[in-house]
């Protein structure tokens, strides 16, 4: 190093043109997303209801994250997301995975490019249009679901109207809207691993449960923590399907976290206490970010 | 104490307006001369917001006629109900361009508290830009003080008013052997529904809208409340709901569940006017504003068996639902914005144009237009409906600023009641130990703040 | 046996199809039956459309409106966060410098952060500097969680592009620029090209920034679609077109682009 630097690393760039590549996408979002961020930081500290600001909004120190940690509906409403995630998650990855081994499988190629092309549809549908939709399908008079439920003899259920119903519905839906997400990303790993060592791996064994954890599954697992981490973040802040179609009732059974969030920033219009929960989650999907890519992650050898 | 010096604070400005009426310059002035009065504002822009409803349908019908005689422009923004109040608050904290505030009868207290809307005796006192037929006398009294007053001073005039009516089909009392309609709660509940309930052929007595939100909070839970004599809030605030007569009366809403299909819990307004509309429930009690959908052959098979009367009464009298809105300046906008506005919402609600708007689908708070024979028997509910506003309670749902934030808390347990995830007294508890902490926040335990609802 | 292999194989590809697409079949419809087919209980398969919803729909200037903004909205957030995002995921894909893979998280962080908070400072900032009600307060907004998406599917398309291809351009004296625009773009049409349909998709889609920052002139498509059961009544057959109209262009596009889709998510699956 102490020699002169040459002005160009044998790798044939300067120290400073990944700057000149990252400036525009850093600087975009910190101009347009650091300001809104740091009020939301700062709002968090201070007692701040829209409809009480006549008496100002001073600051209250780390008041209102001890009262969001001591609420039990913000542990309720986060456990029931859990929940819902749970519950949709192991169906989206299985049934994405069941999917884009039958896209991968040799042969049929028409049939393939039309169930291949259909996925796009349900990631395309609207969230609010979705929620809409739900309410049409899982009505109990004129709802489909009954009619399909009906075909194997099971008596009409009413499923917004009751909690595991309820619950149930939204989770369909879910699934419904993002398996296809999942199996497209499954898919595309899938395409990944090279034909060569596919070929070879298929004359070697017939199992293919032994070809996917041998050879494929390395080229899912980044794939698969790409979807952990989109698919919490955005369970985390699933609003619109679930407040169309339920608004989070009936009773409390579809209140995931971002509806509870919704309804204390913009219904109760307490910004203070909703900025500490949102930034509490944020924190809670920067972990599970991080957890995922450190157990799920594994670079390809 | 309290309600009296309401009411005295309401009767105060109402006979300050009557006396007003009653000088010889109102005397004088018969016909007022809009298009005069508006000439300084020509050319302003008025910013309000509308929802997407019959009464709004019916003004916004009749507008072009008010901006070709005042030259006042009107810009509506049709929004959500859901997303109303998110809008004016945003609006009226920033300093926004909303000139007119639309009121929900449980925002008024928020709005008022906090200054966003101006009281009208700012600008009636004005004879230059003031109907001399304003007559406030004219208004339900009811409506005039649940809607547009809080704390005795007059903000808004009532626009877009309902109340809660039993909606029926006459066909399947008749059949059942009734020939009118249930007077009471408990002969809804003991004589009627158990005849017209047959849930094999899904048929059912009564069908009571109880989703999650305002909908169970002000239809579902408030309805049961008030006629039993119970109330969310005793004199000094404190929860009323484990009292004996509240207690009575939520327990009497879980009783009536059985003659209700099930799944009411998650029903809106449309799947109960619908569930009515199809022949599947006898008996309803909705807006009035129902009116028209049960009335189109295109949304309701009801025909002539479709029939109208006021809810039953309880234990407690005949109490219905109350709700709507009212129109008010907003203090945000500029003087000249605000005279414009006033004189637009004296015309949106003036005696003058109560006829048109009724009908062009809208309900008007004013009581003279209600005795037209032609109003009368063109609209069924017309009678009902005058019947209702005779005597209530502006508090059916408090108005004050706090609501929202207990709307939510009453919404979810009182459908978990429904549900039977907890019992009437539990659900009781927790609303009542939850309401008491945002109230307790809020300064009315501790003298700061007076007892207003 | 591979007779019914094939025919497993063909059930399953069908059954695929047959559930992703029968919401949608339901939706569409449902928006063409009349509201006394759509409250049959139970539901009917068979009905005479009718066009009725989407005279009502069309009749409603605003739908049209509304789609025209959102197509403005989509297209300018897309393409900015693209213009913005492929350099910096170049950037991320074949440069080593401190701090790379924290800098990539915080990219893709911008994605975490719930929505409802964040309306309140930025109605007040828009409002302040009169952008309320704008398509460039839109844009710009979803340019934000649009970017996170385009750096991390491009940065994995980036990496899977070989290097020599790259060595090569080098000796003949191309500039980092060059490589980037010549070598790289072209080649990772498909991850642009999947970004781009995501892109689209949510800013399409997006509704609480869209609510809280419109008022008449920008309303986009979803909060029209959400503005129809906002009354008193439920007109399903309505709701149904609006909803079909609304999804219709957002599927077009994501169907033309949908040859890329299999190539561009290998979120990472390369080396």
């Amino acid at each position: 190093m102490s020699t002169a630097r040459p002005r160009r690393s044998p790798s044939g760039y300067g120290r400073l043109t990944p700057l000149w590549f990252l400036a525009p996408a850093v600087l975009a979002l910190l101009v347009i997303g650091i300001y809104p961020t740091l009020f939301a930081a700062v709002t968090s500290l201070r007692r701040y209801n829209l409809t009480r600001s006549r008496d100002g909004f001073p600051f209250v120190g780390l008041d209102n994250y001890q009262q969001v940690l001591s609420d039990p509906t913000f542990w309720e409403t986060l456990g029931r997301t859990a929940k819902f995630f749970l519950c949709v998650m192991p169906f989206e990855i299985a049934l994405g995975l069941g999917i884009a081994l039958l896209l991968h499988q040799p042969g049929l190629g028409g049939l393939r490019a039309l169930a291949r092309v259909s996925l796009v549809v349900p990631l395309a549908t609207t969230y609010a249009v979705v929620g809409l939709l739900g309410r049409l399908i899982f009505n109990r008079d004129f709802g489909i679901a009954n009619s399909f439920i009906g075909l194997f003899g099971l008596p009409s259920f009413d499923w917004l109207g009751n909690s595991a119903g309820a619950f149930a519905a939204i989770c369909v839906m879910d699934v419904w809207q993002w398996t296809p997400f999942c199996a497209l990303i499954f898919l595309s790993g899938l395409s990944m691993v090279p034909v060569e060592i596919e070929e070879a791996a298929r004359l070697e064994t017939a199992s293919k449960i032994a070809l996917l954890r041998n050879v494929q599954l390395p080229y899912l697992l980044p794939g698969l923590t790409a979807m952990l981490i989109l698919r919490s973040a955005d369970v985390l802040k699933l609003f619109d399907v679930v407040f169309t179609m339920t608004r989070g009732g009936p009773g409390a059974a579809t209140e995931l976290i971002s509806v509870y969030i919704q309804r204390v920033g913009f219904r109760v219009f307490d910004l203070g206490t909703a900025s500490a929960q949102a930034l509490l989650l944020l924190i809670i999907t920067i972990i599970l970010a991080r957890v995922y890519i450190r157990f799920f992650y594994r670079e390809i050898e | 104490m309290r309600p009296l010096l309401r009411n005295m604070g309401a009767a105060i400005a109402l006979l300050g307006s009557a006396l007003w009426a009653a000088s010889p310059a109102a005397a004088q002035a018969q016909a007022w001369d809009i298009a005069k009065a508006a000439a300084p504002y020509k050319g302003t822009q008025l910013n309000v917001i509308f929802l997407d409803r019959p009464g709004y349908r019916a003004i916004i019908k009749l507008l072009p006629e008010f901006e070709k005689q005042t030259g006042i422009k009107v810009n509506y923004e049709i929004v959500p109900y859901e997303n109303t109040r998110e809008k004016e608050v945003l609006n009226f904290n920033s300093k926004g361009d909303l000139s007119i505030a639309l009121v929900d009868l449980v925002w008024i207290g928020e709005f008022a508290e906090n200054g966003w809307i101006v009281p009208i005796n700012k600008l009636s006192g004005d004879p230059a830009i003031t109907d001399p037929n304003l007559n406030l006398k004219g208004f339900f009294p009811l409506l005039l003080d649940a809607f547009g007053s809080w704390g005795g001073t007059t903000y808004g005039l009532p626009f877009d008013n309902y109340s809660g009516l039993l909606f029926y089909n006459k066909c399947m009392l008749k059949d059942a052997g009734f020939d009118k309609p249930p007077a009471t709660w408990d002969e809804l509940a003991n004589t009627y529904a158990p005849k017209l309930t047959d849930p094999s052929k899904k048929q059912y007595g009564y069908a009571l809208q109880s989703l999650r939100g305002e909908t169970q909070s002000a239809d579902s839970f408030m309805r049961m409340l008030w006629p039993a004599g119970g109330s969310l809030l005793d004199k000094s605030f404190r929860s009323n709901l484990g009292g004996k007569d509240s207690q009575a009366g939520l327990q009497f809403r879980q009783n009536l569940m059985k003659y209700m299909p099930p799944g009411v819990v998650s029903w809106d307004h449309a799947e109960a006017v619908n569930a009515l509309a199809q022949n599947q429930v006898a008996m309803i009690t909705e807006w009035s504003a129902f009116y028209s959908t049960l009335t189109d052959p295109k949304t309701s098979k009801l025909g002539d068996c479709l029939a109208v009367a006021p809810e039953p009464a309880g234990t407690a009298g005949r109490l219905p639902a109350l709700g709507g809105f009212s129109l008010a300046v907003a203090s945000q906008a500029s003087e000249k914005e605000q005279k414009a506005a006033w004189i637009f919402i004296q015309w949106a609600t003036s005696e003058a144009i109560a006829k048109p708007y009724v009908q062009a689908g809208g309900v008007s708070g004013r009581m003279a237009v209600y005795d037209d024979p032609a109003i009368k028997t063109a609209y069924q509910f017309v009678d009902p409906m005058v019947a209702s506003w005779q005597k209530g309670v502006p508090e059916f749902r408090p108005r004050f600023p706090a609501w929202p934030a207990v709307s939510e808390i009453v919404a979810e347990f009182g459908s978990k009641m429904m549900l039977g995830e907890v019992t009437t007294e539990q659900g009781a508890k927790e609303i009542g130990a939850r309401m008491e902490a945002i109230l307790q926040k809020e300064g009315y335990y501790d003298g700061k703040k007076k007892l207003l609802q | 046996m591979p007779r019914i292999g094939r025919l497993l194989h063909g059930a399953g590809l069908l059954a695929v199809f047959a559930v992703t697409i029968f919401p949608f079949y339901w939706m569409v419809s449902s928006s063409f039956k009349t509201q006394t087919d759509l409250l049959a209980s139970p539901p009917v398969w068979l009905f005479t459309p009718t066009l009725a919803n989407y005279a009502d729909v069309f009749a409603d200037q605003k739908v049209v409106g509304a789609i025209v903004n959102s197509l403005v909205v989509a297209v300018f957030s897309t393409g900015l966060a693209v213009v913005l995002g492929t350099p910096a995921a170049f950037a991320l894909a074949r440069y080593e410098f401190r701090g790379k893979s924290d800098l990539w998280f915080w990219f893709i962080s911008n994605r975490f952060i719930s929505p409802i908070v964040l309306a309140l400072p930025i109605y007040l900032v828009a409002q302040n500097i009169g952008l309320l009600d704008t398509h460039l307060v839109l844009i710009l907004v979803y340019i934000t969680f649009i970017l996170p998406i385009v750096v991390w599917i491009c940065t994995d398309q980036f990496r899977s592009i070989p290097r020599d291809l790259e060595e090569a351009a080098r000796l003949e004296g191309a500039s980092q620029f060059d490589i980037f625009w010549r070598i790289y773009l072209p080649l990772g049409v498909p991850g642009i090209a999947v970004s781009a349909i995501f892109g689209f998709i949510f800013s399409w889609n997006e509704l609480l920034y869209a609510l809280v920052l419109t008022r008449r002139a920008v309303q986009t498509a979803p909060v029209v679609a959400t503005s129809f059961m906002s009354g008193y009544e439920l007109p399903w057959g309505k709701i149904m077109a609006t909803g079909t109209v609304i999804v219709l262009p957002v599927t077009i596009f994501a169907l033309l682009v949908s040859r890329h889709m299999v190539r561009g998510l290998t979120m990472g699956a390369t080396k």
